[in-house]
C-alpha cells in the first residue's frame, strides 16, 4: 500500500535524524537520574519516583521531540522540493497526510516502547530492593462503586459536603458495596481504603483510633476491629474472603473510638478494591493512553505543517499541546469575565470602569476563550499516572473513550489537512 | 482517440500574492499539442514560464485558467501519472537514502511489484553508470551523480511521457552525451519525451519538434528543421574532391550567377572531440 510506503519513508528519515538518537539518550539519561533523586522513608517513594519522572518528565521530553521532527517533515520537503519527486507520481493528497501520520505515529510508539520496557526493568529492579511487605506495591486494582452511604444515629455538623460525627458511638458512618462479586484466587484479594478527615476535640490529630466493622448483608459473617488511623494518609484493611464468599453485599462502618475525637467523611471516603497482580498490563494500557496523547498531537501538527511553516507550525502545536493542558483554567477563567474589569487585581484601575469599548473588549475575550475551550483537545484525558500511582486498574472503557476521542479529532484534522494541502500550490 | 501525448487549451496561470491579488503572469494562453512518440523541446530563456508549464501539467500548480491533458487524460488524474516519468530542474532527493532505497521508494509509489522492482533496480543504476556506488547515501553524491540517479528515478515506472526539465545541467561532456543518447533510445522505444532546456544545441540536437515560450507567451512551435533550415542556401558536404575539381565547381557555381558564402572544411564539435579523446577513440 502507498499509505505504508509514505509512513515507512516517513520513519526511516526520522529515525536517521541525530534529533531521534539525542532525544532517547536525553530520556535514558533522565530515566536513569530518578534512581538517585532524593525522596521520602516512604518504602515505596522510589517506585512512585520513576513512574512520575517517566509519565511527567520523559513522556513530556518525548512529546516535545516527535513535535519538532513532524512539524519539519512536510514543510522541510515542500522547501527543499523533494516533494516534488512524489507529487508526481499516482498518490493523492491525502495518502501522503495519511502516511506522514502513520509513520510518526510508529516512531512514537518506538520511543514509548523503548523507553517503557527501560522504564519496567528499572521498577522491576527498585522493587527487588523493597523490603518484604511492601512489593505488592506494583499491583492493578479493580474499584467497586459505593451503591450507599448513610449515617446511621446523630451527626455532629456538616461543613463544605462533609459530614462528621463524634466518636462513642453517638453516630455510626455506613457504606454499602452491593456488587462485590469478583472470585479470589491465592493471589488476589479484597482490601478496603479510608481516608477520612479527623479531628480531635475541635483540633488537628496526627491519628486516632477508630472502630471498623465489616458485615455481609444477609449474613452472619461480620468482622470488627479497632484501627489507628492517620491525618492524610489513606489506611488499608484486607477484607476477609470468608465474609464476601458468602455475600457480595458488604457494609463497612466506621466510628471515632473516643468521644473527644471526630471524624468527616464523604460517600468517597471508603473505597473497596479486589487487588490482583497485574500491573505489566496496566502499565501497558497507561502506555497505549499515552501513545494515543502522542498520535493526537502528532495528528495536530502534521494538520498545521500543511500550511505553516517549520517554526510557526513547532510554535503552534506546542500552544495546543500547553493550552490542551489548562483547558479548565481557561474555561474558568472565562467565567470570571463579566463584561467589565476583567481581573479586577490584574487591570489598571481605569479598566474597572465600565465602558462600551472595555464591555467590547471583555465580551470578545469571553467569546475567544470559550471558543477556544470548546475546540482544543483536552489532553488531561490522556493522564493515566495517577492509576498507576494509586494501584488501580486502568478500565477498558477508559481506553475506549480516549481512542474514540482521539478519532474524533483525526478526522476533523484529516479534514482540515486535506483541504489545505488539496488547495496549496508549489512554487 | 486522442493521439497526443501532451495537450494544452489557453492554459494560463497568474501568481497570486499574499493578499491573493492577482500579480505576475507567468503563463499566457498556452496552446501545445505534442504527438505521441516525438521528442519535443520546450524552449525559453529563465523566468519564460517552462517550469510553470510543467509544474501545471504535473499537478503542483493550479491553472488560473485553461485545460491540459497527458496522454489524453485530464492532467489531474491520478492514474495518468503512472505512466509519466518526471526529472525536476534540480535533483530534489532525499539525500538520507541511497541510492537502491531511492529508487525502491520510487518503485514502491508507483506499486510496482517487489521482484519486477528488483530487476529494475539493477538494470537502472547498471545503466547510468552508478553500480558501483549504489550503497553510497545520497548526501555524499556528486551533482552529476544525483542527476544520473534524478533520471533513473524518473523512467523507473517504464513511462510512455517523460518530461526532463534541464535534464544535462550539472553534467560533464560524457554524462550529456549518455544522456542524449538515452533519450534517443527512448524515442526508438516509441516513448514521448518533452524537453525543458535552454542549451540550443542539445535541443537541436535531438528534437523533433520545438516550443519557444518568451515571458509566458508561446513564440513559435514547429518542425526544428523547417524552423532552422534556409530555404535558399544550398551546403554540399563532398569528401574525396580534389583542389583542382573544387575550384572547377566553384567556377561553374560563378557562372551560373550562384553566390558562393564560403568554402571550408567543415570541423566537429568540441563535445565530439572532448568526447573521442576522452573514451579513447583517438
Amino acid at each position: 500500500m502507498v499509505i505504508l510506503t509514505i509512513a515507512h519513508h516517513t520513519l526511516r528519515e526520522a529515525i536517521r535524524k541525530r534529533v531521534f538518537y539525542v532525544l532517547i539518550g536525553l530520556c535514558i539519561l533522565i530515566t536513569f537520574i530518578s534512581l538517585v533523586i532524593p525522596t521520602t522513608d516512604e518504602p515505596n517513594a522510589r517506585i512512585k519516583i520513576i513512574l512520575v519522572v517517566f509519565f511527567q518528565v520523559v513522556v513530556l521530553l518525548c512529546i516535545i521531540g516527535v513535535i519538532l521532527i513532524s512539524a519539519l517533515s512536510l514543510p522541510s520537503e515542500i522547501e527543499d522540493k523533494t516533494i516534488y519527486s512524489i507529487l508526481s507520481k499516482p498518490i493523492s493528497k491525502l495518502s501522503i497526510i495519511i502516511g506522514k501520520i502513520i509513520g510518526f505515529a510508529l516512531l512514537s510508539a518506538l520511543i514509548l516502547a523503548i523507553l517503557g520496557a527501560l522504564n519496567i526493568i528499572i521498577l522491576q529492579q527498585a522493587v527487588v530492593r523493597l523490603p518484604e511487605g511492601c512489593k505488592d506495591i506494583l499491583k492493578a486494582r479493580n474499584e467497586f462503586t459505593v451503591s450507599k452511604f448513610d449515617i446511621q444515629g446523630k451527626l455532629h455538623h456538616i461543613r463544605e459536603g462533609t459530614v462528621w460525627i463524634e466518636g462513642g458511638r453517638t453516630g455510626i458512618a455506613v457504606w454499602n458495596f452491593s456488587h462485590v462479586c469478583e472470585k479470589p484466587d491465592s493471589k488476589s484479594y479484597f482490601e478496603a481504603e479510608l481516608s477520612p478527615k479527623i479531628e480531635s476535640t475541635g483540633k488537628f490529630a496526627d491519628s486516632i483510633p477508630l472502630v471498623v466493622r465489616l458485615e455481609g448483608v444477609g449474613s452472619d459473617h461480620y468482622r470488627t476491629e479497632v484501627i489507628s488511623i492517620k491525618a492524610d494518609e489513606p489506611f488499608l484493611l484486607k477484607l476477609d474472603t470468608g465474609i464476601i464468599q458468602k455475600s457480595s453485599n458488604i457494609n463497612i462502618s466506621l466510628f471515632p473510638l473516643n468521644t473527644t475525637d471526630h471524624i468527616g467523611v464523604t460517600a468517597d471516603d471508603v473505597k473497596v478494591f479486589f487487588v490482583k497482580k497485574g500491573f505489566l498490563l496496566n502499565y501497558i494500557k497507561a502506555g497505549i493512553i499515552t501513545f494515543l496523547k502522542f498520535l493526537l498531537i502528532v495528528i495536530i501538527t502534521v494538520m498545521g505543517s500543511t500550511y505553516l511553516s517549520a517554526p510557526v507550525s513547532i510554535v503552534s502545536s506546542l500552544i495546543v499541546f500547553l493550552c490542551g493542558h489548562i483547558l479548565d483554567f481557561i474555561k474558568d477563567f472565562s467565567f470570571l469575565i463579566q463584561y467589565q474589569g476583567v481581573h479586577e487585581h490584574a487591570l489598571p484601575t481605569v479598566m474597572r470602569k465600565p465602558g462600551v469599548f472595555f464591555v467590547y473588549l471583555d465580551s470578545c475575550m469571553k467569546k475567544i476563550l470559550e471558543w477556544f475551550s470548546v475546540v482544543l483537545p483536552d489532553f488531561n484525558r490522556y493522564d493515566s499516572l495517577e492509576f498507576l500511582l494509586k494501584g488501580i486498574n486502568i478500565p477498558l472503557k477508559t481506553i475506549v473513550i480516549s481512542f474514540g476521542y482521539t478519532a474524533l479529532y483525526a478526522v476533523i484534522c484529516l479534514f482540515i489537512s486535506f483541504f489545505v494541502f488539496k488547495r496549496r500550490e508549489f512554487l | 482517440m486522442d493521439n497526443s501525448a501532451v495537450r494544452t487549451e489557453n492554459l494560463t496561470k497568474v501568481y497570486k500574492d499574499f493578499w491573493r491579488r492577482k500579480t505576475v503572469p507567468a503563463l499566457i494562453n498556452l496552446n501545445l499539442n505534442i504527438e505521441r512518440g516525438e521528442i519535443f523541446g520546450l524552449l525559453g530563456p529563465n523566468g519564460s514560464g517552462k517550469t510553470t508549464t510543467v509544474k501545471l501539467l504535473l499537478g503542483l500548480l493550479h491553472p488560473t485558467n485553461g485545460k491540459s491533458w497527458l496522454l489524453g487524460c485530464p492532467s489531474d488524474d491520478l492514474k495518468v501519472k503512472g505512466r509519466i516519468g518526471f526529472l525536476p530542474e534540480e535533483s530534489y532527493l532525499y539525500k538520507f537514502l541511497n541510492a537502491e532505497e531511492i529508487l525502491d521508494f520510487y518503485g514502491k509509489l508507483f506499486r510496482i511489484p517487489r521482484k519486477e522492482r528488483k530487476i529494475r533496480i539493477d538494470a537502472l543504476i547498471h545503466n547510468v553508470g552508478l553500480n558501483i556506488h549504489r550503497k553510497r547515501p545520497l548526501s555524499q553524491y556528486s551533482k552529476g551523480m544525483l542527476r544520473r540517479i534524478g533520471l533513473a528515478q524518473a523512467i523507473i515506472n517504464n513511462p510512455e511521457l517523460i518530461i526532463l526539465d534541464e535534464p544535462t545541467s550539472g553534467l560533464d561532456p560524457i554524462g550529456n552525451h549518455e544522456i542524449k543518447d538515452l533519450i534517443i533510445e527512448f524515442k526508438n522505444q516509441g516513448k514521448t519525451v518533452v524537453l525543458c532546456s535552454h542549451l540550443l544545441a542539445d535541443v537541436q540536437s535531438i528534437c523533433n519538434r520545438i516550443a519557444i515560450i518568451n515571458k509566458g507567451v508561446l513564440q513559435i512551435t514547429g518542425n526544428v528543421r523547417d524552423l532552422l533550415s534556409q530555404k535558399d542556401v544550398i551546403e554540399f558536404l563532398v569528401k574525396n574532391l580534389s583542389h583542382h575539381d573544387t575550384h572547377a565547381v566553384e567556377a561553374f557555381i560563378r557562372s551560373r550567377n550562384g553566390n558562393i558564402v564560403s568554402v571550408n572544411h567543415p570541423v566537429s564539435t568540441l563535445e565530439e572531440l572532448f568526447v573521442n579523446i576522452v573514451q579513447g577513440r583517438r
